[in-house]
């Protein structure tokens, strides 16, 4: 869900670049966060809660909020709504599908 | 063991508060190392593509994007000035050695003087449900929508009716997004009366006294329960209804960043008027540690003016205390700024900030002007429903109807008192006035009024119409602001719509105002009816119409 025409903005997006979410090949594009992208390809589940496996997505946007971590290219808690996405960058959920035993 | 650089001042954050902190400070000499944690620099600034309010002096007129690009570019060629960007500060310690992590390195400074200008975050509200993805900050919607450009959802349910809530909902519309309500929990909206009068007009209802109760969805949000309020704050039993949307926005509140402050071991109190724990300081924004000064939302939750022109405060106090050279010319400065700020802050919108200041002790040296304090208008009925009642609307009409015989004649409906002075300053007819403050109502001179149409594209908060009332013997022609997508072409027909958003009656597009000097608020004269020209406020352009 981009937005193409704007009434007040005009977006100056970067050059169209390939990145991996969960092993699957997503188009985003240069200079834009790793979660505005996920976004864009209507990606709203970032992860799970530890235990009771609910789904968790962004809230603040700005770094704050410890809601959008993801690992990234194999560095775990990264904060995808501050981070740059990059060319060929593999970004992956973090405790989906993870059993916690007690 | 790398080595630690000795700096003269240390700006940390790069948004409006630090900028401004920053460039005081600078053009005075001061060697001034600016940090930002983000890879730009703008702190929320970036997503404010709406027109400030405030005195002219300080940008008031032009969007937050359009003050940040003058910003900026100030920084970028001011000397003095090293900007650090992708670099957090991490640590502060009790020699005021600070560390800053930039690509993967740590690096040690050893600044005389400081300036934190970190921000707020946003603040978060409990209801059944709250952790779904679709629930965001109304701040991560505006960073989506208005940075890069992607939406957060299709349709938008707003909890809170403070500005920040009511400028995003405007926002959302622009973009495409569909409001379902903005629901507020106190009795009445809070933010400024004109932002939430420019969304009733669009059709968007505003619920006061009403709460979520919780959000419904299973992997995102799907829809929403709310519930209406009584006078205690406690829920109406069987008022609850389902209202779907695919989104939640929070706009609850905003509470400074004082991390960083706190390792310091600056002094910090809790004060709810201003947001949550605030460091204590001085009129000249030093905190409880010497040489280390605060700015903007960190010093306590308020807008981009004030936090800008604390920033000058704090920027040119340092340069005064380092002292290169003009020291008398400094404090002059300074005086200015404090007397801007005591300005921003005299009317009935800043009692809460007076009242915040106070417990820290603060207030200026002087007594705020109680006359300007108390609103002059009773506006109850506008700050319930967001739109004005008859007694106001009477109040800013001509007292005789035959007034509107001489021609167009423009018609303010902005009954708030607020720091705001565009429409007073963009008439090339003297025909506005604010009787001398700022927080003061503004009123149009129909004498002098020409109906020229300036103060429709220039007022903050599309407030501004002109009404030609006998423009032939059966139609008036009203103009109304505008800044939606598709723009209207000249003698089309548009929807025309009273100030609840309800549909009045077709109308024709006969001149558009939509240049430079517009700056994307285009001026539109839309032919009605006669007997609908005081009642006609907004048009929609149906998309598709232009073949």
């Amino acid at each position: 869900m981009r937005i193409q025409n704007h009434p007040i903005l005009c977006f100056n997006r970067g050059k169209q670049i390939k990145f991996y979410y969960n092993g699957k090949e997503l188009i985003g594009y240069e200079g834009e966060t790793i979660a505005a992208a996920l976004y864009a390809n209507g990606i709203f589940k970032f992860s799970e809660s530890k235990k009771l496996k609910r789904p968790r997505g962004i809230f603040c946007a700005i770094g704050h909020c410890s809601s959008c971590l993801m690992t990234v290219d194999g560095v775990p808690n990264v904060r995808t709504c501050i981070t740059p996405l990059k060319d060929g960058m593999r970004v992956e959920s973090e405790n989906i599908g993870v059993e916690i035993n007690e | 063991m790398s080595k630690i650089q000795n700096l003269e001042l240390l700006v940390v954050g790069g948004g409006p508060a630090g900028l401004s902190a920053a460039l005081a400070a600078a053009n005075y000499g001061i060697k001034v190392s600016l940090t930002e944690e983000r890879e730009f620099l703008g702190g929320q600034l970036i997503k404010q593509t709406h027109r400030f309010f405030g005195s002219e002096k300080e940008y008031a007129g032009t969007r937050g994007i359009d003050i940040l690009k003058k910003l900026i570019d100030e920084v970028n060629k001011n000397n003095n000035i090293e900007v650090l960007l992708s670099s957090r500060v991490l640590g502060i310690y009790e020699d005021n050695i600070v560390t800053i992590l930039n690509d993967h390195k740590m690096k040690k400074y050893y600044p005389q003087s400081i300036i934190f200008a970190t921000g707020a975050s946003e603040k978060f509200l409990a209801f059944e449900n709250n952790d779904l993805p679709g629930i965001f900050g109304a701040g991560a919607v505006q960073t989506l929508m208005n940075v890069y450009g992607v939406l957060p959802a299709t349709n938008v349910l707003m909890i809170g009716s403070g500005n920040i809530g009511l400028i995003v909902c405007y926002q959302l519309l622009q973009a495409g997004v569909k409001v379902a309500a903005i629901v507020e929990a106190a009795p009445k909206i809070g933010g400024y009366s004109v932002h939430a009068s420019k969304l009733r007009r669009l059709g968007v209802p505003i619920l006061t006294s009403h709460t979520i109760k919780k959000a419904i969805g299973k992997e995102k949000v799907e829809g929403a329960v709310i519930c209406e309020l009584d006078s205690n704050w406690n829920e109406v039993k069987g008022t609850e209804q389902l209202i779907k949307c695919d989104a939640i926005c929070l706009s609850v509140g905003l509470t400074p960043l004082v991390d960083l402050l706190k390792q310091r071991k600056v002094k910090t109190t809790y004060v709810s008027e201003l947001g949550g724990y605030v460091p204590l300081r001085d009129e000249n924004m030093e905190t409880s540690i010497k040489n280390l000064f605060v700015a903007g939302d960190v010093s306590g939750i308020e807008e981009a003016t004030a936090a800008m022109i604390e920033g000058q405060i704090a920027g040119l106090s340092v340069a005064k205390r380092i002292g290169k050279n003009s020291k008398d010319e400094i404090e002059e400065r300074i005086e200015e700024a404090k007397n801007e700020l005591e300005l921003l802050r005299s009317g009935p919108v800043g009692k809460k900030i007076r009242k915040g200041l106070s417990k820290l002790g603060l207030n200026h040296g002087k007594n705020y002007n109680e006359k300007f304090s108390e609103e002059a208008l009773d506006i109850s009925h506008l700050m319930k429903t967001g739109v004005p009642s008859e007694e106001n609307l009477k109040n800013k009409l001509p007292s005789e109807e035959k007034v509107f015989d001489k021609g167009p004649i423009a018609i303010s409906e902005c009954f708030q008192r607020f720091p705001c002075d565009p429409c007073v300053k963009s008439c090339p007819f003297n025909a506005i006035s604010e009787n001398g403050n700022i927080n003061n109502i503004p009123y149009v001179d129909f004498e002098k009024c020409t109906g020229c149409g300036i103060c429709v594209s220039k007022c903050p908060g599309l407030a501004m119409f002109v009404i030609h009332k006998n423009f032939s013997e059966t139609t008036s022609v009203v103009i109304m602001p505008y800044e939606f997508l598709p723009r209207p072409h000249k003698g089309e027909i548009v929807k025309v719509f009273d100030r609840e958003g309800k549909y009045l009656c077709d109308g024709k597009v006969i001149r558009i105002l939509d240049g430079k000097f517009q700056d994307k608020t285009a001026a539109v004269s839309i032919e009605i009816p006669k007997e609908y020209y005081l009642q006609a406020r907004n048009f929609k352009v149906e998309e598709g119409n232009h073949g």
